[in-house]
C-alpha cells in the first residue's frame, strides 16, 4: 500500500489530500492554519488524517508540499538582515531600479525600500564586458575588503550581483568561494546561479530576494525534513515552486525565492489536471477564496507560463504560472465611493472578523452577505460546522439598501453585479493582452467561492461551458499530488537565428543539457520518467522584447531543437498571435536558451465511479433564491450523492463540504465520469 | 433621454466602459510597431460622448493625451456637424496649432458609434509615432524653431469615410515620415484598437440599451464633476501666486518666466498664467490645452489620486491664459519639446497652492524631462545607431515623509533601459549610474536625489546631445524646505579635463576614451531643516547620501567621532 499526499499551507486552512496509488481512493482533510509556525497545522494534520484513515507511516510515499512561508515572509519583511556585493560604479542599481513611480497620480504611493540598506551595499573594482570578457579584473585583496565590510554589517545572508554575470560568472563565484571560506555562517545567493539572464536590476532584485528569504527558509526546511522523516520515513518530500513543478527540500532551501508565488501555481496545475479529465483543453480559471480571486489560462492542458512577476512590491524574473489576481473575494466589503457609486473591495473582511453572516464581529456588506441573503449560499458551511447568520447579512447590507433605496434582495443582487464586473473586467484584459478570446474558453471555477459566480461571470463574458471540479475547495492539495518535479535551467546567449547560428545553439546548450542529466541522476528520476523542454526567447534585431519559443518534448536523452526555418516559423506564430503581426524577412535572434527538465509524476486514475442508475438525481432540499430580480423555489442537491451520467437543470444550488455550485435558470448541468459538473450556460 | 441611473447600474456599466478603454489600450501597445508604444506606453485609449466629452480614459494612459482628446472633438465637431459624420468613418490629426494636438508626434484618431442610426459616441486613441518628418530624425530634436521644421500637419481629417481609407491620403502621409513601414505598422495598430473599441462598446449598448449608456455617460461625468467641485470646496478661499522660470529656450532665451494667480472662490476655481512669457522661439511651448492637462494632473494628484479621468474634472476649473504665451502658443510656435514645459506648469500649480493646501503639496521636483542622446556608428557592425534615453531625478521632499531617489516624476513615467541592454545593443559602456550626493533639498522631509549616468563609447568616436532644465534655477523647497541640486551636462575628456556643457545643446563630439557625465537635477524638501527628526539625521549620514559638509551646514549636525 503506498499514499500521495499534497499539502497545501492557505492563509486560514492546511488542505490535505491523500490518494492511495493502488486503489485510487481520495481522502481528503482540512485543519486550521497555524501562521506563527506553519508546520505545526502540517504534523498535526498529517497525524489526524493518518489517524482517521488507518494510513501507516511508511505507507506514504510521497509528500508534496505548497507553502506560503516566503511569500509571507517578503510581505511581512521579516527576511534576514542582508548585504550585497556589486560592481564599483553601480551601487545604487538595486534602489533606482527602473526609476518609475508605482502610480502616477499618487503623490505619496513609493516603491518598498529596498531589502539592502544602502550602508550594507558594497562595490568592489571589477567589470565584465557585453561579449563576457573582463575590462577590469577582480582583485583577491578587493574580495577581502568587500567581506570584512559585509562581516562588519552584521549581515546574515548576503546577494553578490555584478553585472554580465550571467555571461560570465568567474567574478561572482570568486566571490562566493571566499565568502563561504571566510563567513560560513552566512548565506550567500550568485546572480549567475540564481537566475543568470540578462537585464541587471530584475536579476539583482531576484537574487537579494532570495539571498533574504535564505536563513529563514534553511531552517523552516530543516525543521519540517526532520519532523516527517519520523513521522514517514518513506516518503520522497517535493517542494512546490511558482513554476507548477516540485523541487527537493535542498533545492528549497538553497532557492526559496522560487517558492514565493507558488500558492496559486499549486491551483492551476490542479485546474490542468482537471481540465486533462474532462477533455477540456482551454481553460480560464476563476479561483476565488475570501480576499481575492486568482485568474489563470490553461491552453492545450498547459498552464500557461510568464516570467516576470512582482513579489510585495519587487521584480522576480523567474519562470512562474501565469496568474493575474483581482480584489475580489466572499469577503470583499461593499462600499460607497466619494461620487456616490458602489464599490465591492479590494478591501476585504478577510477570515477576521469575515462577513458579518460569519457572526464574528464583522460588521460591513460583504459579498459572502449578499449570497446569503439570495439564497445562494447555504446557511451552513463545511458540512455543517459553522452556521452563517442571515439576519446579521441582512443587517449589514440595510444601509446600503436604504441609502440607495432599493430593496435588500435587489441590493445583493447589485453587489454581485459589481463583483462579477470587477473580475469579468480583469479576465477581458488578461485575455487581451495574451492574444485569446474568453469565448473559446471554458470556466473552471474553484476555491471557496468561484462557483458561487461562475455562472455570472460567464454570462457576462459570453462562455459557454462551466467545469467545476470534485472538490473545488481543495484543489491546490490536488495539484500538489499530481505535480511533476521540475528544474529550469537558463542561459542569456545572443545568437543569430539562421543556419549558421544553428551550431552556436547547439554548442550553448550543450551545459544546459549536461545541467539536466546531473539533476535527472541527483533526483533519481527513473529513465522512463524524463522530459526535456527546450524553448528560446527570440525576438526580431533591435526588439527589446522576446517571445518564448518551445520545440517539443523529448525523452531525457536529448533536448530537440527543430530545424531553423521550423523555429522561424513558430516564432512568426507567435508574433501574430501576440502582437497580430510578423515580418518575414526581418532578422530573428535568440537572447536566452531555457531548458526544462522534468521528472513525470505517476498518474493515478479517477476511481471507477458508477452511477446508481437514476439519471435524475433527487434534491436533499428546496429554497427560494433569487436570479434576475425574482424568487426561484430552487432544488438543493448533495455533491457527494451525484454520480456519472447524471443531469438537471437550474435552477439548482449544489452543495457540498468545501463550496457551493450555483446553477442559474435554463442552464443544465451534467456529471462527468471523472465527478466533474459540467454546466452549459443557456443563452 | 432616461432619468439618471441608480449608482448599482451605472458602475456596473462604467466598469464594461473602462473594460473597453483597457483592452484597446492593450491591443495598441501589442500590435504597434514603435518601441516608444510597445515599451514605454506613450499611448491613450478613451471613450467620448456625442458632444465630446471625454467619459473614460484607460488607467494606463499618460496625462497630457488628456489634451489632445479634448483638442481633437473641439476641432472635429467644430469642423462636421453630426450629419456629416457617419458609420466607419476614421478622423485623424496631430496638428497642435489647427489640430487640437500638443506635439506633432502624438497621432489623434476618434472613429463614431452609432446605434440604431443615432450618434452615440466616439472611440478614440493617441499614439506618439517614432517620427513624423520634419528636419530631424524622431521629429523631437532641440534647434527647431518652428512648427514647420518638426514634422508634416495634420489638420483634423478623415482618414476613412465609411469604412474605406482615404489611399491618396494615406500615401500622402506616409510619404512624410521616416521608416516607412514601422509608421505604417502604428498607424494599423490605432486603426485596430479602434475597431475593437467600437465593437466592444456597441456590444455593451446592445446589453444595456442606447439610453441607459448615454444616461450613464452623463451619470459619470456630473458624479466625477460634484466629487472634483466638493474637494475644490474644500480648499481656502483665496487668490494665490505663484512664478518660477525655465532655464532656456534651447534656441538662445534665457529665463522663462511661467506666473500663475489661482483664485478660489466657493468651489470655483480659476488658473490664470497672465504674466507669463510670450512665446518662444525655441521648442518648449505648449498649447493651452496641454497646460489645462498639467493642471488637471496636479489636481487630481494632490487632491484625489482616484478620481475618474473625464470631462467632469476638466469642467471642475478654469484656465486662462494669453494667447501668443509659452502656455498657449499661437501659430508657428515650435512645440516639439512641451514636456519640460508641462513639468514645470506642475510645480508652479503646487508652488501657488502650497499655502492653500500645505499637507499636499511637495517640493519642486527635478522639473525636466532630462534627455541624453548617443549616435554614431557602430564599429562592430558598420551600421548607424542612435540611443536616446530620458532620465529621472529628485521628487520634492512630503509633508509626512521624504521625497523620492532617481525617479521619473509627474507627467512621465518611462522607465529605464537596463545597462546591459545598452551595453548589448550600442558600442557603448556605462561606466557608473547613481545618485548624486547631497542633491536632495534639505528639509524636515528633504527632498529626492538626482541620478547621474557616465557614459564612454567603445572602440569607436560619437556625438553626445543633451536637453536638460533646472541646470540654472533649481527646484524649490516649501515651508522652509530648501532647494535641491540643479543638472550638469559635462564630459570628461581621455586626456583628463572636466569641460562643462550647456543646458542644451546638439551633437557634440565625444572620443574614445571620452566620458559624457549626465547629471539630473535632484528636488526641492519640505519644511524647515532645523525640525528634521535627529534619528533620520544618523541615518542621512550612515546612507551615505549625503556629504558631512552638507549635513553641517543643512542641520547643524556633526559626524560623530569613529571610535
Amino acid at each position: 500500500m503506498s499514499w500521495f499526499i499534497g499539502v497545501d499551507v492557505g492563509g486560514t486552512f492546511t488542505d490535505f489530500y491523500a490518494v492511495n496509488r493502488e486503489s485510487a481512493q481520495v481522502v481528503i482533510h482540512k485543519t486550521p492554519s497555524t501562521p506563527h509556525n506553519p508546520a505545526e497545522a502540517i504534523l498535526e494534520g498529517l497525524d489526524a488524517l493518518a489517524t482517521a484513515n488507518g494510513i501507516p507511516a511508511d505507507a506514504i510515499t510521497r509528500l508534496a508540499h505548497g507553502t506560503t512561508v516566503a511569500t509571507n515572509a517578503l510581505i511581512q519583511r521579516k527576511g534576514a538582515p542582508l548585504a550585497l556585493i556589486t560592481t564599483e560604479g553601480f551601487r545604487d542599481l538595486l534602489e533606482i531600479g527602473r526609476q518609475i513611480r508605482p502610480k502616477m497620480y499618487d503623490l505619496k504611493a513609493d516603491a518598498p525600500p529596498p531589502l539592502v540598506p544602502r550602508k550594507h551595499r558594497f562595490e568592489v573594482r571589477e567589470r565584465m564586458m557585453a561579449d563576457g570578457t573582463p575590462r577590469i579584473a577582480l582583485e583577491d585583496a578587493a574580495i577581502d575588503v568587500a567581506i570584512d565590510q559585509v562581516e562588519a554589517s552584521g549581515a546574515e545572508a548576503v546577494a553578490v550581483c555584478l553585472l554580465f554575470a550571467f555571461l560570465n560568472p568567474e567574478h561572482e563565484q570568486r566571490i562566493g568561494k571566499r565568502l563561504r571560506e571566510r563567513l560560513p555562517q552566512v548565506a550567500v545567493s550568485l546572480s549567475s546561479a540564481v537566475q543568470p539572464e540578462f537585464r541587471e536590476f530584475e536579476r539583482f532584485s531576484t537574487t537579494a530576494l532570495n539571498a533574504y528569504l535564505q536563513p529563514l527558509i534553511g531552517r523552516y526546511m530543516r525543521h519540517l525534513g526532520e519532523e516527517l522523516r519520523e513521522r514517514a520515513p518513506k516518503a520522497r518530500l517535493g517542494i512546490n515552486q511558482s513554476s507548477g513543478g516540485l523541487m527537493s527540500v535542498e533545492r528549497a532551501a538553497d532557492y526559496p525565492v522560487r517558492t514565493a508565488l507558488s500558492g496559486p501555481a499549486a491551483g492551476a496545475v490542479g485546474a490542468a489536471h482537471v481540465a486533462r479529465l474532462a477533455g477540456k483543453p482551454d481553460v480560464i480559471t476563476l479561483d476565488m477564496g475570501g480576499t481575492s480571486a486568482d485568474v489563470a489560462l490553461i491552453r492545450e492542458f498547459e498552464a500557461e507560463i510568464g516570467f516576470g512577476r512582482e513579489v510585495a512590491g519587487f521584480p522576480v524574473r523567474l519562470p512562474i504560472v501565469d496568474v493575474d489576481t483581482v480584489g475580489a473575494g466572499g469577503g470583499s466589503i461593499a462600499w460607497f465611493d466619494r461620487d456616490g457609486l458602489l464599490k465591492v473591495g479590494p478591501a476585504s473582511a478577510g477570515a477576521v472578523p469575515g462577513p458579518a453572516c460569519y457572526g464574528r464581529g464583522g460588521t460591513e456588506a460583504t459579498v459572502s452577505d449578499a449570497n446569503l441573503v439570495l439564497g445562494r449560499l447555504s446557511g451552513a458551511l463545511i458540512g455543517g460546522a459553522m452556521t452563517l447568520d442571515l439576519s446579521r447579512a441582512t443587517a449589514a447590507i440595510q444601509p446600503i439598501a436604504d441609502r440607495l433605496g432599493f430593496s435588500i434582495e435587489k441590493t445583493a443582487e447589485g453587489i454581485l453585479g459589481i463583483v462579477t464586473a470587477n473580475m469579468v473586467r480583469a479576465i477581458r484584459t488578461v485575455s487581451v493582452e495574451r492574444g485569446h478570446d474568453p469565448r473559446h474558453f471554458v470556466l473552471m471555477p474553484f476555491g471557496g467561492a468561484g462557483a458561487l459566480h461562475a455562472g455570472d461571470v460567464a454570462r457576462a463574458l459570453d462562455m459557454a461551458e462551466i467545469v467545476v471540479p470534485p472538490a473545488p475547495g481543495i484543489l491546490c492539495a490536488q495539484g500538489l499530488v499530481v505535480s511533476d518535479l521540475k528544474e529550469d535551467f537558463v542561459i542569456s546567449a545572443r545568437i543569430p537565428l539562421t543556419e549558421a547560428g544553428r551550431t552556436e545553439i547547439d554548442t550553448a546548450v550543450a551545459p544546459l543539457a549536461a545541467a539536466a542529466a546531473d539533476w535527472f541522476a541527483s533526483e533519481e528520476i527513473a529513465p522512463a520518467r524524463r522530459r526535456l523542454r527546450l524553448a528560446i526567447d527570440l525576438r526580431y534585431v533591435g526588439q527589446n522584447f522576446e517571445l518564448l519559443v518551445p520545440t517539443d518534448e523529448t525523452d531525457g536523452s536529448a533536448p530537440n531543437l527543430p530545424d531553423i526555418d521550423e523555429m522561424k516559423r513558430r516564432f512568426f506564430s507567435a508574433h501574430e498571435k501576440t502582437y497580430g503581426h510578423y515580418t518575414a524577412d526581418d532578422p530573428i535572434e535568440a537572447v536566452n536558451l531555457r531548458l526544462t527538465a522534468i521528472g513525470e509524476a505517476e498518474r493515478i486514475p479517477p476511481p471507477a465511479v458508477t452511477g446508481d442508475g437514476d439519471q435524475h438525481p433527487t434534491p436533499v432540499a428546496r429554497r427560494a433564491v433569487w436570479f434576475d430580480g425574482a424568487e426561484h423555489d430552487t432544488p438543493v442537491y448533495d455533491r457527494a450523492k451525484l454520480s456519472p451520467g447524471q443531469h438537471f437543470t437550474g435552477p439548482a444550488i449544489v452543495d457540498q463540504l468545501d463550496a457551493t455550485t450555483v446553477i442559474h435558470p435554463g442552464d443544465t448541468v451534467s456529471v462527468d465520469a471523472a465527478l466533474n459538473l459540467i454546466i452549459e450556460v443557456s443563452r | 433621454m432616461s432619468a439618471t441611473p441608480d449608482p448599482i447600474t451605472t458602475e456596473i456599466v462604467f466598469n464594461a466602459l473602462q473594460s473597453v478603454t483597457d483592452e484597446s489600450f492593450v491591443a495598441l501597445m501589442k500590435s504597434a510597431y514603435s518601441t516608444n508604444i510597445k515599451e514605454r506606453h506613450d499611448h491613450s485609449t478613451a471613450i467620448v460622448d456625442r458632444n465630446g466629452r471625454l467619459v473614460v480614459q484607460a488607467a494606463g494612459s499618460i496625462p497630457i493625451h488628456l489634451a489632445s482628446m479634448l483638442g481633437l472633438m473641439q476641432k472635429l465637431l467644430a469642423k462636421y456637424p453630426v450629419s456629416e459624420i457617419h458609420e466607419g468613418d476614421i478622423f485623424c490629426a496631430n496638428d497642435p496649432h489647427v489640430g487640437g494636438g500638443t506635439h506633432l508626434p502624438d497621432v489623434n484618431l476618434a472613429m463614431p458609434v452609432f446605434s440604431d442610426g443615432e450618434l452615440v459616441g466616439f472611440v478614440c486613441n493617441i499614439a506618439h509615432h517614432a517620427d513624423v518628418g520634419g528636419m530631424s530624425p524622431g521629429s523631437m530634436a532641440g534647434g527647431m524653431t518652428s512648427i514647420y521644421q518638426e514634422g508634416l500637419r495634420i489638420p483634423l481629417i478623415k482618414l476613412f469615410r465609411r469604412g474605406e481609407l482615404d489611399r491618396d491620403l494615406f500615401d500622402l502621409i506616409l510619404l512624410n515620415v521616416r521608416v516607412v513601414e514601422e509608421r505604417r505598422g502604428d498607424y494599423n495598430a490605432q486603426f485596430a484598437a479602434l475597431r475593437l473599441a467600437h465593437r466592444r462598446l456597441l456590444e455593451i449598448v446592445a446589453r444595456n440599451g442606447r439610453e441607459t449608456v448615454e444616461a450613464v455617460f452623463d451619470g459619470i461625468i456630473s458624479r466625477t464633476h460634484a466629487r472634483m467641485k466638493e474637494s475644490i470646496a474644500a480648499i481656502p478661499d483665496g487668490t494665490y501666486r505663484f512664478e518660477d522660470f525655465m532655464d532656456n529656450d534651447g534656441a538662445g532665451l534665457d529665463d522663462i518666466k511661467i506666473a500663475l494667480t489661482v483664485t478660489i472662490n466657493g468651489d470655483d476655481a480659476v488658473f490664470d498664467f497672465t504674466g507669463t512669457q510670450a512665446q518662444v522661439p525655441g521648442n518648449v511651448n505648449i498649447p493651452l490645452n496641454g497646460t489645462i492637462a498639467a493642471v488637471c494632473y496636479v489636481l487630481k494628484a494632490m487632491l484625489d489620486p482616484e478620481i475618474p479621468n473625464n470631462h467632469g474634472v476638466i469642467d471642475a476649473i478654469t484656465v486662462t491664459a494669453p494667447p501668443g504665451t509659452v502656455v498657449s502658443c499661437v501659430e508657428p510656435a515650435s512645440v516639439a519639446s512641451r514636456a519640460h514645459t508641462s513639468q514645470r506648469i506642475v510645480d508652479v500649480v503646487i508652488g501657488a497652492l502650497a499655502e492653500a493646501l500645505p499637507d499636499k503639496v511637495v517640493g519642486a521636483a527635478n522639473g525636466a524631462n532630462s534627455m541624453a542622446i548617443f549616435a554614431g556608428t557602430d564599429p562592430r557592425t558598420g551600421r548607424p545607431y542612435v540611443y536616446l534615453e530620458t532620465l529621472g531625478g529628485g521628487f520634492g521632499g512630503r509633508n509626512d515623509r521624504d521625497g523620492k531617489d532617481g525617479v521619473q516624476v509627474h507627467i512621465t513615467n518611462t522607465s529605464n533601459l537596463p545597462v546591459e541592454a545598452i551595453e548589448m545593443e550600442y558600442p557603448l559602456l556605462v561606466e557608473a549610474y547613481g545618485l548624486i550626493e547631497d542633491s536632495g533639498g534639505a528639509g524636515t522631509w528633504r527632498g529626492g536625489l538626482g541620478l547621474r549616468r557616465i557614459v564612454t563609447p567603445v572602440d569607436h568616436d560619437c556625438v553626445f546631445t543633451g536637453i536638460g532644465e533646472r541646470f540654472r534655477h533649481q527646484p524649490w523647497g516649501v515651508f522652509g524646505g530648501q532647494p535641491g541640486g540643479t543638472g550638469h551636462f559635462s564630459v570628461r575628456t581621455r586626456e583628463g579635463e572636466v569641460r562643462d556643457m550647456p543646458t542644451k545643446f546638439g551633437d557634440a563630439p565625444l572620443r574614445e576614451g571620452d566620458s559624457a557625465i549626465v547629471e539630473t537635477p535632484g528636488s526641492g524638501g519640505y519644511g524647515p531643516p532645523e525640525q528634521r527628526p535627529a534619528e533620520t539625521l544618523g541615518e542621512d549620514w550612515e546612507s551615505g547620501k549625503f556629504s558631512a559638509a552638507y549635513m553641517r551646514e543643512n542641520y547643524g549636525w556633526e559626524v560623530p567621532p569613529s571610535d
